[in-house]
Parts: C-alpha cells; sequence; structure tokens
C-alpha cells in the first residue's frame, strides 16, 4: 500500500487521516496537523529536537512512521498545559532560565517527563544519563538539569498532597 | 523526505518471509533503516515492517532455560530489565549504551544483529553469553551460534527469504560473570571506536570457561578464540592476564577510520581486553 487511514491519538485529540505511508510521525505533526511545536533539527535521530512520546516512550518523530501510530497516543509539546497552566516541568523551565533559543525545548520537555514519570527522584548523573538524546547548543545543559530537578520536587510535593 | 515506497504490516510471519524474498526491506525499530534512507543511501521501493509478526514479540528469562528473546526486544527493554543487570551484565553494558533513550526505545536486538556494524554494542555481549539466534524462512527454521552469524563484511547466514526471529541464550552458570567495555570519544551518543566483551566461568582460581569478543575490531563482530584457548584452564593471574591483552592483536584486524587510527585501536584492544576479564572475574567471584 501506499496510503494508509490511520486513527490516532493526540493530545487527547483522535485524528483520523489518510496519509502517505513514506510520511514520518514528525512530518505528520508539522504538516498535516500543524503542530509545530515539535521541531525537526538532524532527521537523523541524532539531536532529539523531534522528540515525542508515543504511549509514554519518548521516540524520535523523525525515524518513525506515521502509518505506525494507528490505535496509538502521541504526546507532544502542545499537548502539557493543562486547563491554560504550564506542566510543572515547563514551569520550571522558565523560572530558572532553562531556555535560551527555545529550538531543543520541546524536546527537552518529553524526554524530561518521560524520565521523572520512570525515575521520579531522579539524580544529576541519572539526568545526564537520561537525556543523551536530547542536544542543546545554547543553555551548556546545567539550568535545564535545575529544572528538572525542580520540577520533580514539586512533582513530589503534588502527589504528596494529594 | 523518506523516498517512496509501498508498505507492508503483515502478522504472518510466512508472509513477510515472502515479501522479503521478494526484495522487500524489513524493518523493525527503524533506527538503521530509516538512518539510510533519509540519507539517500537506502531506495528501496517495498518495505515490511515486521512489528506486528507474534512470533517475534516478546521475551522471557527462566533459571533453567535463561533467555528467550524475540527480534523485536528492543535495547531499552534490556536496559531495565533487573535479570539482565544480574546475570548477563555485559548485555546491560552494551545495550544501556546504545544511542540515546529515544534510540533505545526503538532500536531492536534483531535489527542490531541483521545490519551487523562491526561497532554493534549489543553483538559482543550476546556472542560471549554464547547467543544462538533462530532464524525462520517461509517453510522452516533453523538454529545458529551467533558467533557462526557473520560470514563477511555486512554479510549474513541469513537467504533471502529468511527472517530473524528470535534469539536464545543460556541459563547463567554457576561463578559466572561478564562485562562490556565500549570505548568512546565521547560519553553520550556516539559508536564505539573499540569494544571488549568478556565472559567467565570460574573453579576456584581456575578459569573454566572463557569467552571474548571484540567491537569494531574487525570487519564483522568477533569472537577471539585464540586468546581464550590460552586463558581456559589456568589460574586467574595478573600475568596471565596481560598475556592475553597481548595474545589478543594477534587475532584482530581493526582499521583506520576517521574515528581513530589502527595503531591506536591495537594500544586500547590490548588494554581492555585485561581491563574486561578483570571485570568479569570481580563479577563471578561475587556470584
Ligand atoms: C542516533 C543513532 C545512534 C545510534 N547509536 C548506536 C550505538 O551506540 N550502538 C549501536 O550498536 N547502534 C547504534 N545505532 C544503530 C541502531 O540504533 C541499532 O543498530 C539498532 O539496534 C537497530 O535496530 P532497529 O530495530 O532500529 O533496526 P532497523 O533499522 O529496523 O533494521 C536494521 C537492519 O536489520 C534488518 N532487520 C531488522 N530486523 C530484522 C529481522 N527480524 N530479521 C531480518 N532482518 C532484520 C533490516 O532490514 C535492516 O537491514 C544508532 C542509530 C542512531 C540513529
Ligand atoms: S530531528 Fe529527529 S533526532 Fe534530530
Ligand atoms: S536553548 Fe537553544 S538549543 Fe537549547
Amino acid at each position: 500500500m501506499q496510503n494508509i487511514t490511520i486513527h490516532t491519538i493526540v493530545n487527547n485529540e483522535l485524528y483520523i487521516r489518510t496519509i502517505p505511508v513514506n510520511m514520518t510521525l514528525l512530518q505528520f505533526l508539522r504538516e498535516d496537523l500543524h503542530l509545530t511545536g515539535t521541531k525537526e533539527g538532524c532527521d537523523e535521530g541524532e539531536c532529539g529536537a523531534c522528540t515525542v512520546l508515543v504511549d509514554g516512550h519518548p521516540m524520535n518523530s523523525c525515524l518513525v512512521l506515521a502509518a505506525e501510530m494507528d490505535g496509538k497516543h502521541v504526546l507532544t509539546v502542545e499537548g502539557l498545559a493543562e486547563d491554560g497552566r504550564l506542566h510543572p516541568l515547563q514551569e520550571a523551565f522558565l523560572e530558572v532560565g532553562a531556555v535560551q533559543c527555545g529550538y531543543c525545548t520541546p524536546g527537552m520537555l518529553l524526554s524530561g517527563i518521560a524520565m521523572l514519570n520512570l525515575y521520579p527522584h531522579p539524580t544529576r548523573e541519572q539526568i545526564r544519563k537520561e537525556m543523551e538524546g536530547n542536544i542543546c547548543r545554547c543553555t551548556g545543559y546545567e539550568r535545564i538539569a535545575d529544572a528538572i530537578l525542580l520540577a520533580s520536587e514539586r512533582l513530589a510535593g503534588e502527589t504528596e498532597a494529594h | 523526505m523518506l523516498p517512496k515506497f509501498d508498505l507492508y504490516m503483515p502478522t504472518d510471519l510466512a508472509e513477510a518471509c515472502r515479501l522479503k524474498g521478494e526484495g522487500a526491506k524489513v524493518v523493525a525499530g527503524g533506527t538503521d533503516v530509516f538512518v539510510n534512507m533519509h540519507g539517500g543511501k537506502d531506495r528501496s521501493d517495498k518495505v515490511v515492517d515486521v512489528k506486528n509478526i507474534p512470533q517475534l514479540q516478546g521475551h522471557s528469562f527462566s533459571p533453567e532455560n535463561g533467555l528467550d528473546l524475540g527480534a523485536l526486544t528492543t535495547h531499552r527493554d534490556i536496559e531495565l530489565w533487573d535479570v539482565i543487570k544480574k546475570h548477563y551484565r555485559a548485555m546491560f553494558e552494551g545495550c544501556s549504551r546504545v544511542g540515546s533513550v529515544q534510540i533505545r526505545t526503538r532500536g531492536t536486538l534483531g535489527g542490531n544483529i541483521c545490519n551487523g556494524a562491526p561497532s554493534a554494542d549489543s553483538i559482543g555481549p550476546m556472542m560471549v553469553h554464547d547467543a544462538a539466534v533462530v532464524v525462520a524462512g517461509p517453510a522452516n527454521e533453523r538454529i545458529v551460534p551467533l558467533k557462526d552469524f557473520y560470514l563477511g563484511l555486512k554479510q549474513l547466514d541469513m537467504k533471502e527469504d529468511e527472517i530473524l526471529k528470535r534469539i536464545l541464550i543460556p541459563a547463567p552458570k554457576a561463578h559466572s560473570g561478564s562485562f562490556y567495555i565500549k570505548y568512546t570519544r565521547r560519553n553520550a551518543m556516539d559508536l564505539a571506536l573499540l569494544g571488549v566483551s568478556a565472559y567467565v566461568e570460574l573453579d576456584g582460581d581456575i578459569l573454566k570457561t572463557v569467552r571474548i569478543a571484540l567491537t569494531t575490531a574487525a570487519p564483522t563482530p568477533i569472537r577471539a578464540e585464540k586468546t581464550e584457548a590460552l586463558l581456559i584452564g589456568k589460574p586467574a593471574s595478573e600475568a596471565l592476564l596481560t598475556a592475553a591483552g597481548k595474545t589478543v592483536l594477534t587475532e584482530s584486524h581493526p582499521r583506520s577510520s576517521w574515528r581513530s587510527s589502527a595503531e591506536f585501536r591495537l594500544a586500547l584492544l590490548e588494554e581492555l581486553t585485561v581491563q574486561a576479564l578483570q571485570e568479569a572475574i570481580a563479577q563471578a567471584k561475587e556470584a
């Protein structure tokens, strides 16, 4: 087949689309759904700017076919804020100044969230290891790690409060 | 933009074999295939995605039979599985250092094996754990020891209509240990400039069984059988390990590339062989 119809849930919204099979998930998000928060850096898995979560797992959307997304949940940076309130990790990025040009930020956020789901109390060493697939040319990474640590404290506080 | 192709997503293994036999490119995680396609190096006009085939899925461990890994098992599955860290340490060291979390989440053992790069991080560790691969054709299947699977640069013992189905790895033996050392220029996201895997079984102080595999030291991943023979049956002394570091040089053929000169690779090989053996022995003593 050269075209395929997929039912996919992106940021909690169902989309039914017929697409060419050689379309990447990155192209689908940006060009079909006009969700341009997800960035293209290298198109070969090296930079992480295109990172999204598929059923909760971080993937380079430049190396995934949109055709594979039938029945899957995709989370992009546009889906992080809830009821007009930024995700705690987004807030932490703003507060500590972990964003400069911002090109890596959407991918950093998604990788950061996947990591916090797996390791709610990460060490700095763990952050370095788990975030190795996201490259930033501006910040020198320190503040990105600071932001993740800050968010981990706040998220832990939130779960305790509930 | 990926080149145009026809996509097949069969759930039937024999159907996938037939498509491969007709020239379709197999894709599992796509972390090698789609990079090659983006780069214009692969212009296959038929692609068969094998991820929906049940016989290639799943992974399990039993103390009697060891590991039974579907070809689709990802590096991330291996990295996060406590059984691996405990009993198959070299595999943890290899798989947890493939690319990034994103690449490990998608990249499969089957893809790493079939891509067959000399730098593949999971192959040496699986070789020293005496892995065998189950290769399935349209009608029947056969089992090939992983160490015999590589015939030459990117040449596999796999027919045109065969697909790698599963990977079988024996149960851990008493007093055994393993390790893999990957040498890279930077800590993250780099291919092995050189890698050494070692597995040992101890009988008191004696090296009862030894297996060594080399990464980026020849056109294919290889076992260092001469060095193994030198070590087996002897007490694990410092002098013996030093001698092993020298012997391994006689059975490897690293080449010069933009990453490193052959001379530097040989110097590394000597040192890392000793270190990998020491680590594997330390693991075996703890086990
Ligand atoms: C940014 C980046 C970093 C990387 N870093 C590393 C690294 O550090 N170490 C490392 O070893 N590798 C690395 N790789 C390479 C790659 O991720 C691995 O080789 C991975 O295991 C490939 O698995 P896959 O499922 O994605 O393979 P695919 O791309 O789907 O397939 C790879 C090859 O195997 C064939 N194939 C796949 N499955 C089967 C099967 N079941 N039967 C028959 N043929 C099959 C395909 O036809 C193709 O030729 C990296 C890749 C990228 C993009
Ligand atoms: S654009 Fe996908 S990893 Fe760089
Ligand atoms: S903020 Fe510019 S690339 Fe990270």
